[in-house]
């Protein structure tokens, strides 16, 4: 099946991967740089934002699965944009799983070198943008394990998605839910070729991630 | 000119800097010394504008400040030279060559700064100020990981650019003799208060108080 690369089974990885390129893309837009303002910021209500991060980690997916779901379902709040069991509600969903786990790492990887980095940007005199830039760069190893953790949690995530996707084939149906699908139907042979492609992705965009970091320090 | 009056620096509710009175005037080279926690990171953190704190301090003009943790960036060393500079990048290398070569390190200019050695960061935080100019320097334990040859060539490279730039020199060191070398006037501080204030050779030979001639003396011996 994976030689002969099934139709069916390009489809599942292509709505795999497109939910969970948009949900990492857009958790991390959101997540690093509150991470860092968490971390470097002092404003008020810093605390219970971390705070409120660190609680929603532990989010179960069907709870923040629910809540999406309640959020679009017909006679939801939104309702009316008719997004239910697609692509696009499936990564609000992820979305809100994913973030306050980019927030949190991103705080704690900032808060390792923080301090002496502030300090010595602070005596070169550096402007706010550069400093920010360097706390980036500085960091950007570590950083990118955070994205590969959201992506890795995205592309893993069975519970919220298969509420509010609904695991329609050919449209909605992602590889964690035709596993768990296949699996109960008692087709284990579709479920492990599943499982093997959803494993090769992982270790193709980790190969991938480490060459690029590699890359760019011998630019340097 | 440095111009502190009534100085005040808290933890909670432990005082860790308390300086009533204290005047630097510009193009004076001076070296705070004591004991570990006795107030000369916060005095050089306070100047540099890092730390909030109670009083009045009058700063003019621009300052360098190099931490006693400084970090050196994860990239070339070449890099985090010109990090702090604008302008072309040939322009820019070549200006932080030039602070390569004078603390020695331009051998190990493609290197990644965090395979550097204690000494090697030290020297490099060091040729990261030596790029820029300013009215006054802040070095809080230049040599503090430093062996012999390294703190020579940062003195030198410190001295020189001090001469160049005809700023104000302020270091903190815990080494009477180091401050004998690098300044004309030595501030002894103890549990955040200053308590000598006179040349190196004065606090060498005759330290007016029993802290003072304890501290020396163990340098000594």
């Amino acid at each position: 099946m994976l030689l002969t690369m099934d139709k069916e089974l390009i489809q599942i990885i292509g709505v795999t991967l497109k939910m969970s390129f948009f949900s990492t893309l857009i958790s991390c837009f959101l997540g690093l740089p509150l991470g860092v303002l968490i971390e470097r910021g002092r404003f008020w209500g810093r605390r219970t934002l971390k705070k409120t991060a660190s609680t929603l980690m532990g989010l179960p997916p069907v709870v923040a699965g629910l809540i999406v779901y309640m959020l679009f379902t017909k006679y939801g709040i939104f309702g009316s944009l008719g997004l239910l069991f697609t692509v696009e509600v499936m990564v609000i969903a992820q979305v809100l799983l994913i973030t306050p786990v980019v927030i949190c790492l991103t705080s704690s990887v900032i808060s390792v070198s923080g301090k002496h980095l502030s300090e010595t940007a602070r005596g070169l005199s550096l402007s706010k943008g550069k400093t920010l830039l360097l706390f980036v760069f500085h960091n950007r190893r570590a950083l990118l394990s955070v994205v590969l953790t959201a992506f890795g949690r995205s592309i893993a995530e069975v519970g919220a998605v298969s509420l509010v996707g609904g695991n329609i084939q050919w449209k909605t149906r992602v590889m964690t839910t035709a596993i768990l699908l296949e699996t109960n139907k008692g087709k284990f042979t579709f479920a492990l070729a599943l499982g093997m492609v959803l494993l090769l992705i992982s270790l193709i965009v980790n190969i991938g991630a480490s060459l690029l970091t590699k890359r760019r320090d011998s630019d340097d | 000119m440095i111009k502190c009056e009534n100085i005040l620096k808290k933890y909670s509710d432990r005082t860790v800097l308390s300086i009533p009175q204290l005047e630097i005037k510009s193009g004076e080279s001076v070296c705070l010394t004591g004991a570990n926690g006795s107030g000369k990171s916060t005095l050089l953190k306070i100047i540099a504008g890092v730390i909030p704190f109670e009083g009045k301090l009058e700063a003019q003009g621009s300052i360098l400040y190099m931490p006693q943790k400084s970090l050196c960036f994860d990239m070339s060393v070449l890099s985090n030279v010109t990090y702090s500079l604008s302008g072309k990048k040939k322009d820019k290398e070549e200006i932080a060559f030039e602070a390569l070569k004078k603390v020695g390190l331009e051998a190990l200019y493609k290197k990644n700064a965090s395979g550097l050695s204690g000494g090697e960061a030290a020297r490099l935080s060091l040729a990261r100020l030596l790029v820029h100019e300013c009215d006054i320097l802040l070095l809080d334990e230049p040599t503090g990981a430093v062996d012999i040859e390294g703190t020579e060539i940062i003195e030198n490279a410190v001295k020189s650019f001090v001469k160049e730039n005809k700023c104000t020199l302020i270091t903190a060191t815990h080494s009477p003799l180091q401050a004998k070398r690098m300044s004309d006037r030595v501030i002894m501080l103890e549990k955040g208060e200053k308590v000598e204030d006179s040349s190196p050779e004065e606090l060498l030979i005759a330290p007016k108080t029993d802290f003072g001639k304890k501290f020396v003396d163990m340098w000594r011996y």
